[in-house]
């Protein structure tokens, strides 16, 4: 699995790296920068992923597999 | 049901006004069964979710100018009615500012702002909680971090509620009494300004002043317009949602016991209660073209409320959203807007909520209404005017 961010959308409300700080987190501005690990997300990280995409409010985040 | 030929319902809808409602979730659902509302001439809201996420997101189409809300401005309040592409300049200087890791530093300072203010009350075993805590915080809270002395609280309030809710049961009634206000707000900045200009400081104001956007600094009618905005905005939002989430506590003890019992669960909760009570129930547009939004038309030129508090309760695109979940899981409410206006204070907003539910919490952990209470929200933002709370009075020993 793999995430993908859409810069356009994302406006720095800060849900991702606040719920999953191990795949995400905040540049200077507080927007979501999406870390290596994301690019192919471990098993164990699989519902943490799911949950910081599923909980922007710009839709911003997605998944694919 | 609010469609636009029933004239007793325009009627009354003229008072229209989901903040100083008791239950604002029943009135959202009953709007929701028309996409557009027409609250008068050249003044709609939009009611469900996907449509307001979309206006949101359309600035080019529902913008954020000054003609969308009239708060006494001579200027346009920077940067809320400054849309693309010029408001990102602006962002880019505040951004920085109020990133969640700026505002986590705050933390400490804030924990000990909560404890001192509830100091004064715990003994007693009862409060006025609007008046002894949800006011005094925030505008404590920014006084410091504007570098201002404390004795100032009073002159802010009043100055914040000149703007917010002046005397007058019309918006041409409050027009005079706006326009003073702001004209104080403008000279009183403007001092400032000056001030921090000769001798600059450790605050905010020293830091907005000296940032630079390619090499340019904000002129000083620009730092004065985001003061302006910061006052107006970052100090009643943060009351009016500790008003919401503390009247829903007291009436909700199973909630209440869920944060006493388990303080892990204080961030979703200040996430769900925001959702919720949605304490900025709406927001003001205006349509820049003709355009239709779910069939119904809506004109250029057109006021346009974009109902959060409607889009956060809104079932049919969030499922179980009728229900309040403490631990709701994905939660991506609007509480704080969205598109490029989302809200620039959210993540300090979100600092004070948090502190304030667990250290409430940790020292009164069984509280409810004072017997008798009616509770009035107030219109347009949805503070609680007196919010009496009673409990054990916790016997404090200063070493």
């Amino acid at each position: 699995m793999r995430v993908i961010l859409d810069p356009e959308r994302c406006q720095g409300h800060g849900r991702c790296y606040t719920l999953t700080p191990e795949l995400f987190e905040p540049d200077d501005l507080g927007h979501c920068v999406v870390l290596p690990l994301a690019k192919d997300v471990p098993p164990e990280l699989r519902e943490a992923a799911l949950s910081g995409v599923a909980n922007c409010p710009e839709q911003a985040l997605s998944v694919e597999e | 049901m609010y469609g636009e030929n029933e004239s007793t319902e325009q009627t009354s809808l003229a008072g229209f006004d989901p903040a100083s409602s008791d239950d604002p979730r029943a009135l959202f659902e009953e709007l929701r069964k028309q996409p557009v509302l027409q609250i008068g001439p050249g003044f709609a809201a939009l009611t469900r979710r996907h449509d307001i996420e979309a206006a949101l997101r359309n600035p080019a189409l529902f913008s954020s100018r000054e003609e969308a809300v009239k708060l006494g401005n001579v200027r346009p309040l920077i940067p809320l009615q400054i849309d693309p592409p010029k408001h990102v300049k602006y962002r880019r200087i505040l951004d920085p500012l109020f990133a969640p890791r700026q505002m986590a530093a705050l933390e400490g300072e804030i924990v000990e702002l909560v404890d001192d203010l509830m100091g004064k009350f715990v003994g007693r075993g009862e409060c006025d909680f609007h008046e002894e805590l949800a006011v005094p915080l925030p505008c404590t809270v920014f006084l410091r971090l504007m570098g201002l002395p404390l004795g100032d609280l009073e002159l802010f309030l009043s100055l914040k509620e000149g703007i917010i809710r002046p005397p007058g049961a019309t918006m041409e009634e409050q027009e005079p009494e706006r326009k003073r206000t702001a004209d104080a707000i403008y000279a009183y900045f403007g001092d400032l300004v000056d001030e921090r200009r000769a001798k600059p400081g450790d605050d905010l104001l020293t830091r907005i002043m000296g940032s630079e956007v390619d090499g340019e600094q904000l002129t000083k009618e620009e730092v004065l317009d985001v003061c302006f905005l910061f006052l107006i905005a970052g100090l009643d939002t943060v009351t009016d949602s500790l008003d919401c989430f503390f009247a829903h506590l007291a009436q909700h003890p199973e909630h209440r016991r869920q944060i006493v019992e388990d303080p892990g669960v204080i961030s979703s909760s200040v996430e769900e209660l925001l959702r919720w009570e949605s304490p900025v129930p709406g927001i003001a547009r205006v349509a820049l073209e003709d355009t239709e939004v779910g069939g119904c038309p809506v004109h250029a030129g057109d006021n346009v409320f974009l109902l959060l508090g409607s889009a956060n309760t809104d079932y049919e695109a969030m499922p179980g959203a009728d229900v309040v979940d403490l631990r709701r899981n994905p939660n991506p409410h609007l509480a704080f807007g969205g598109g490029v206006h989302r809200c620039l204070g959210s993540h300090l907003a979100r600092v004070e909520l948090r502190v304030v539910l667990r250290e409430f919490h940790k020292r009164i952990p069984e509280y409810s209404l004072a017997p008798g209470t009616v509770l009035e929200y107030t219109p347009g933002l949805r503070s609680v005017s007196r919010l009496p709370l009673v409990f054990s009075p916790v016997a404090e020993f200063v070493g």
